[in-house]
């Protein structure tokens, strides 16, 4: 078994459906293609390195930034700025395809994933995977996340933050 | 409508009644069933008699579906895929499939409670008869809230338990069958079957834990002594019988035989997970260990010399684990049976032989009296000869054995909350064990043991935890306050007005079990938080041994600092699982003995009311089991919101309201016959949340409510704005939907919500005089000509 592309948490697995496994180069042809983009990101981003690469990726697509669990507050302090909601909220919004979105201009076609606890992050993907077809999941986590559409795999700190900044370069 | 159950004129009806039944039992009955006019329109309802109410619950608070499977592997059709839209070869989607698992999942929760009810309710009637009577003390007229709502019928007696079960198991025969292929089909209607289970749920808590109340002398709403908690109050060089799971008859059997036996200083009796909790109630001698988070810890630990295990939340593998350091099990009821021998009828010095000598692995007994004699004589005889299990190890072997580690990291990967138990493994080869121990404390592993199943090496990961955190904690000592039961209508009383109007802040229950993200602490540090902001905090079960965990700075328990009084800033332990239906029960009293409404039948108004005017809140932040979800799922029902913990999502459902629809939030004020403007408010009914500090400022929200008074309405808002503050940096951007006009806002927060009041453009509206979900009053009136 590819023990990049097992779920980190093997018994996630449910079902069929697995996620694309993908480079930062795919990853970014799926951010280039997307017309309303939308990044959550989960509290295990707090403090993390990783934080500041999210905000450059966030800046040099433009795209919005939902924080959820208390990640609002290390966001802000860092001077990164967001929305705060529940991920179970923010999940429950992006299902409903006349939700307008967090800029009031349309629901989202590709959400971005990163620093959600592995197993809640795991559940809100499932949800988007059947209820939401009118939008893609892409993680960016260091975790193969099964229930995504995309998924980076799993890796190491070092390999994971190399990916981040390949995804944050300025071309 | 007459109020049959106003809490004055019950007490001179209980005193006759109780006559009425010494002699002419049948008599009081006929009089029940003749005031049934003056009862509501709901008396023992059946699956769809709620549904109505269900409807208005489901559609401002619309199921979330988080599916776990993709598939659905119930019949051999299957199994089938249920992705992408498509349908099973029974027709069944994906919600469907979800609801339905919910359904089945609170229909196995419902069971558990109402099995142990059922169980506890014939063994105490045989052993004081049908006519025992519920005698709840001159404090409680109102002894069965639930019970009042759900048959409109006050027990008397142990027998009246009865006729309350009996409906209750045909219920649940119904709502079991609807989850076999080819019933119900539509997610909506699970979700109405799955309320049903839930308030079947309650129903049967209250059966067991009236009954052993009323039977086994257990407090009755009085304040409680503390008890010992932890596993260094366990004196080893004593003879120790644990028990663990639900059911406290074999315990009580344990302490009744000791008493007996003028053996009580010779033998330590202690349990684990809620039969700790109700041994204690019944005797507060008995030791609790802790909640069902040190359940593999301590059978491992090799402390206790016999294990009676009885029912609920009890490791399918403890005869396996408890006979590595050759304990004794002794299994009791017919649920867990364990492969033993049935050896109820046989005599007791022969069980004890064949036990001591090792002839048999352990024994069902199903006789709780048997039980008692057979754990304790045991226990003395095998004590001595296990004294080298009980000993500490030498950490020295752990680091040995830590060496054989090849760092494949899958004991990280396994582990539900991924801690890192290969780190501590690996510190340990230094002989560094600090990692062991950080992993140790608060169950922040909760040793559920799959780490162990994966390792490459066999390394007893959880034997090695054990041992290193006995080594630094042996003498860990905490407190929990026994379990006092229902709260009583004195109390309610003194805080409903206060409750209704907002002045106390909220209730808040911390229940349920010990799948904890970051161990135990959180629940006793929100347990604090809310303390020290004037909530009244409720608690039970293994929730109540996680707070009694935690000492403050100073090295006080929170049982220490605060009283057991239902009341602003009091912490009450209300006891084990079953005794959770004291926690609707006391919302339910409050809309009876404040607001005068008639209980009998009556479940939709009570429900309304609770959801529209008392500012309550559960939290079950490590709920893991059937139980947990039919628990919550039956708070639901009343009214009641409940957050969960993040691994709350894995029961594939919550229930979540939308802020950004405005009309989902109208409500009805029957006082003035409009339709009114109403706010979220709770905003949602179940919600996951993913850490402490999200748990925090969303429970304080979830406790605001239409009807709160405007100082009542600042109160609340003040606590939600701090904890907003404290834990996000900010003031909320949703504060303006809570802001009905200016008197709402609190004083100290004044400007700054003026601020964002202008940039929404924010206009004042009325505040409700009779905020509801239900029909106006004329509506009703045409409903009932119509149907003439």
């Amino acid at each position: 078994m590819n023990e990049r592309v097992t779920p980190w948490q093997p018994t996630v697995i449910a079902g069929p459906k697995q996620a694309l496994l993908v480079t930062p180069e795919t990853a970014e042809m799926m951010i280039v293609k997307a017309k309303r983009p939308l990044m959550v990101v989960g509290p295990l981003i707090n403090d993390n390195p990783a934080q500041v690469l999210v905000s450059k990726i966030a800046e040099k697509w433009n795209i919005p930034i939902v924080s959820t669990g208390d990640a609002f507050k290390s966001l802000t302090e860092a001077g990164v700025p967001s929305k705060s909601y529940g991920l179970v909220e923010i999940v429950n919004l992006l299902k409903d395809p006349e939700w307008k979105g967090v800029s009031g201009e349309g629901n989202h076609d590709l959400v971005l994933f990163i620093g959600v606890i592995y197993y809640m992050g795991s559940q809100g993907l499932s949800t988007l995977k059947h209820f939401a077809p009118h939008l893609k999941t892409l993680t960016l986590c260091k975790f193969f996340h099964s229930n995504a559409d995309a998924s980076f795999p799993n890796m190491k700190d070092e390999e994971w933050l190399k990916y981040l900044e390949k995804l944050a370069k300025i071309d | 409508m007459e109020n049959k159950s106003k809490a004055k004129e019950l007490k001179d009806d209980f005193w006759k009644s109780k006559k009425l039944l010494v002699t002419t039992g049948k008599i009081a009955d006929d009089i029940q069933e003749d005031s049934s006019e003056s009862k509501g329109p709901t008396l023992k309802p059946s699956v769809t008699d709620l549904r109505e109410w269900d409807m208005k619950l489901l559609e401002r608070y619309t199921p979330f579906y988080a599916p776990f499977c993709d598939m659905c592997c119930l019949c051999t059709y299957g199994k089938c895929d249920l992705t992408g839209g498509k349908k099973g070869a029974c027709g069944i989607d994906i919600e469907a499939q979800q609801a339905r698992f919910v359904l089945l999942a609170c229909c196995i929760g419902s069971a558990a409670h109402s099995g142990h009810a059922r169980h506890l309710l014939e063994y105490l009637i045989e052993k004081k008869g049908e006519n025992f009577p519920i005698d709840m003390g001159t404090n409680i007229d109102i002894e069965a809230p639930i019970m009042r709502v759900v048959m409109g019928k006050k027990p008397k007696t142990l027998g009246d338990l009865k006729d309350a079960l009996d409906y209750l198991e045909e219920q649940m025969m119904h709502l079991l069958s609807a989850c076999h292929t080819g019933q119900e089909g539509k997610s909506i209607d699970f979700e109405s079957k799955a309320l049903h289970a839930g308030l079947m749920d309650n129903l049967g808590k209250e059966i067991g834990d009236l009954a052993q109340i009323a039977a086994l002398n257990m407090p009755k709403g009085e304040d409680a002594p503390l008890v010992e908690l932890g596993m260094g109050t366990i004196d080893k060089e004593k003879p120790v019988v644990l028990c663990i799971g639900h059911n406290v008859a074999p315990g009580a059997g344990i302490v009744d035989y000791l008493e007996d036996q003028e053996l009580e200083d010779d033998v330590e009796v202690c349990g684990i997970c809620c039969a700790a909790l109700d041994i204690t109630r019944y005797n507060p001698g008995a030791k609790v260990v802790g909640p069902i988070s040190k359940q593999l810890k301590f059978v491992r630990s090799g402390v206790a010399d016999v294990v009676v295990v009885d029912e609920q939340c009890v490791r399918t593998d403890v005869l396996e684990e408890a006979r590595k350091n050759q304990a004794c099990v002794i299994a009791t009821t017919d649920k867990i049976c364990l492969g033993l021998p049935d050896l109820t009828d046989e005599d007791a010095d022969k069980i004890v032989k064949q036990l001591v000598n090792d002839e048999i692995e352990g024994a069902l007994i199903l006789d709780p009296d048997k039980v008692g004699e057979v754990a304790t004589r045991v226990a003395l005889k095998i004590s001595k000869d296990r004294e080298a299990l009980k000993k500490l190890p030498d950490l020295q072997e752990i680091q040995e054995m830590a060496k054989e580690c090849n760092e494949c990291g899958w004991c990280v990967r396994v582990c539900p909350n991924n801690q890192p138990m290969m780190e501590a493994v690996t510190s340990a080869v230094e002989g560094d064990f600090s990692k062991f121990q950080e992993l140790y404390e608060n169950d922040v592993c909760y040793t559920c043991g799959r780490c162990e199943q994966e390792c490459e090496v066999n390394l007893p990961l959880i034997s090695m935890l054990t041992k290193v955190g006995e080594h630094y904690t042996k003498d860990e000592k905490f407190n929990v306050r026994a379990g006092r039961g229902p709260v009583q209508d004195v109390e309610i009383r003194k805080v409903g007005a206060p409750i209704v109007l907002g002045d106390i802040p909220g209730v808040i229950a911390f229940v349920g079990c010990t799948n904890y993200p970051e161990g135990g602490e959180d629940v006793a540090k929100m347990a604090e938080e809310f303390l020290e902001r004037n909530y009244i905090v409720v608690t039970s079960g293994c929730g109540a041994m996680s707070i009694g965990e935690y000492r403050d700075q100073e090295g006080n328990t929170l049982y220490e600092r605060y009283s057991g009084d239902f009341d602003a800033k009091g912490l009450v332990n209300v006891g084990s699982c079953v005794s959770n239906a004291h926690i609707p029960g006391a919302c339910i009293k409050i809309a009876n003995i404040f607001a005068k409404k008639p209980l009998e039948g009556n479940f939709e108004e009570i429900a309304d009311y609770i959801l529209n005017r008392v500012g309550a809140c559960g939290v079950a932040w490590g709920a893991y089991s059937q139980k947990a979800a039919a628990i919550a799922t039956g708070i639901n029902r009343w009214g009641i919101p409940v957050v969960v913990g993040p691994h709350g999502t894995k029961y594939r459902r919550l229930f979540l309201g939308r802020t950004d629809q405005p009309e989902k939030w109208k409500i009805n004020d029957l006082r003035v016959g409009e339709v009114i403007d109403g706010e979220p408010a709770p905003e949602h009914l179940l919600y996951a949340a993913e850490n402490r500090e999200e748990a925090t400022v969303v429970i304080a929200k979830l406790c605001i409510r239409p009807n709160d008074t405007s100082k009542g309405r600042q109160i609340k808002l003040n606590h939600y704005l701090d904890l907003h503050k404290k834990y996000f940096g900010t003031l909320p951007d949703d504060v303006v939907k809570f802001v009905r006009t200016e008197k709402d806002i609190p004083i100290t927060y004044k400007k700054e919500v003026l601020k964002l009041l202008e940039e929404v453009g924010w206009e004042p509206r009325a505040l409700p005089q009779e905020p509801s979900l239900m029909k106006f009053r004329e509506e009703k009136a045409s409903d009932k000509g119509d149907s003439k």
